[in-house]
């Protein structure tokens, strides 16, 4: 075969383990976000997120929030659910940031499967 | 104050040494969950094997509780793939697993397949809620994100979404019982089943059962009756997949075969995932690895 060939498959078949992790820790990622909290299921996600700092900006600490499986659930304490989700949150996006830059410095399979 | 734990079916058969699969299994479970009592459910011939073939403090490690069956079980017989290259036939016993309820010693119950292997406390959770009854896994991945053919993922193209009951979670209740009702109601009357619901093959499949119980129970609609588990989509390693490296008992690497294209495979990767590891050649084959990093 061509050596610019083989090069260029190469490059493709590193670019698919690339691409293949990155969708992995985006898995992990949302896994780790998913919580329960009074019987409900949530999302600790930017828009969970931002919708409780909105409902703490209007003084409300009691509120009616739909959760992921679209169940109405009365959260009782919204400081508390702010901090379990802020938690989730961070906990989950410093991982996938630290494995994300890993895989950015990788420049081949070897390195991205750490060999 | 209750008494929780996890439990494993295991009937070996002459291509598969169940019971050793099932050993590994439950000490990745102690290694890694809160709520990590152990509970084997298989025969006293294939307990006695174990007992012989097996380091006795590893397997006093691995299990708390073992309870003997002498059930009679359906001749089930399941292609078994070890790569996209070999298959083999091997006789699966799994027609009394709807009893688990009858059988787990725990107040509530995880049960677990033995190639069900779990790397985080993500299903811990489970044993602090009081108000789910039943929970599974509802959705899947393969190694490379990708859902399962459409039939794991509806019983027909056109048919009820499919559950897994790779792992079942249930507490002693009557919503619990109800569920085990049904399933057992399926797997007598399982061709009728298969009739009514357009499943396909030939073998006895327990997700059926479970999906097909988790539809009648939410009034023949889609509901919220059986819990989805947080923990999903369960991800899965496929039977074409393989296992290349064992690093550490959460950080493992995989050939992952291409569906579409079978010569063609990619390394992946996979960190602290509970696992489905359908490949169970592939346990065995590196079973020494996966047991040293677990021990």
């Amino acid at each position: 075969m061509d050596d610019r060939l083989e090069k260029a498959l190469e490059f493709s078949n590193y670019r698919m383990t690339i691409e293949n992790q990155k969708k992995n820790l985006k898995i992990r990622m949302e896994t780790q976000q998913t919580f329960m909290y009074q019987k409900g299921t949530w999302r600790a996600d930017q828009k969970l997120l931002s919708f409780i700092e909105t409902l703490l900006a209007n003084d409300l600490t009691v509120a009616v929030l739909q959760d992921s499986r679209d169940n109405p659930i009365e959260i009782d304490d919204l400081h508390e659910f702010q901090e379990l989700a802020f938690g989730k949150y961070n906990e989950s996006m410093n991982e996938f940031l630290m494995e994300s830059n890993k895989l950015a410095k990788a420049r081949n399979i070897k390195k991205v499967m750490d060999w | 104050m209750s008494y929780n734990g996890c439990c494993f079916f295991a009937y070996n058969n002459s291509e598969i040494d169940y019971v050793k699969l099932a050993m590994l299994a439950a000490l990745y479970v102690k290694k890694h969950m809160k709520n990590n009592n152990t509970c084997l459910i298989t025969t006293q011939g294939d307990y006695t094997w174990l007992k012989e073939s097996q380091d006795s403090k590893l397997l006093d490690i691995a299990f708390d509780e073992v309870v003997i069956t002498n059930d009679k079980q359906a001749d089930n017989i399941r292609v078994h793939y070890d790569s996209p290259w070999t298959t083999f036939n091997s006789h699966f016993q799994n027609s009394n697993k709807h009893l688990v309820n009858v059988y787990s010693p725990f107040d509530k119950t995880l049960l677990l397949d033995i190639d069900y292997i779990v790397r985080n406390n993500n299903l811990d959770y489970l044993f602090e809620q009081d108000h789910i009854n039943v929970g599974m896994y509802d959705s899947a991945c393969d190694l490379r994100g990708d859902l399962p053919h459409l039939y794991e993922q509806y019983l027909n193209p056109v048919g009820i979404p499919m559950w897994w009951s790779t792992v079942v979670y249930f507490d002693r209740s009557e919503t619990s019982d109800m569920f085990f009702d049904i399933w057992a109601h399926c797997q007598q009357e399982y061709s009728f089943y298969k009739f009514l619901y357009n499943m396909p093959g030939n073998m006895y499949r327990t997700d059926f059962c479970v999906s097909i119980a988790s539809h009648i129970m939410n009034g023949m609609a889609d509901g919220n009756i059986i819990h989805k588990l947080i923990d999903g989509p369960m991800q899965y390693m496929d039977q074409k997949d393989d296992i290349v490296e064992v690093t550490s008992a959460t950080d493992w690497t995989f050939l992952a075969n291409d569906r579409d294209e079978p010569w063609k495979d990619i390394l992946a990767r996979n960190y602290r995932q509970n696992l489905h590891v359908m490949n169970k050649r592939a346990i065995d084959r590196n079973y020494n690895e996966l047991l040293g990093v677990v021990k």
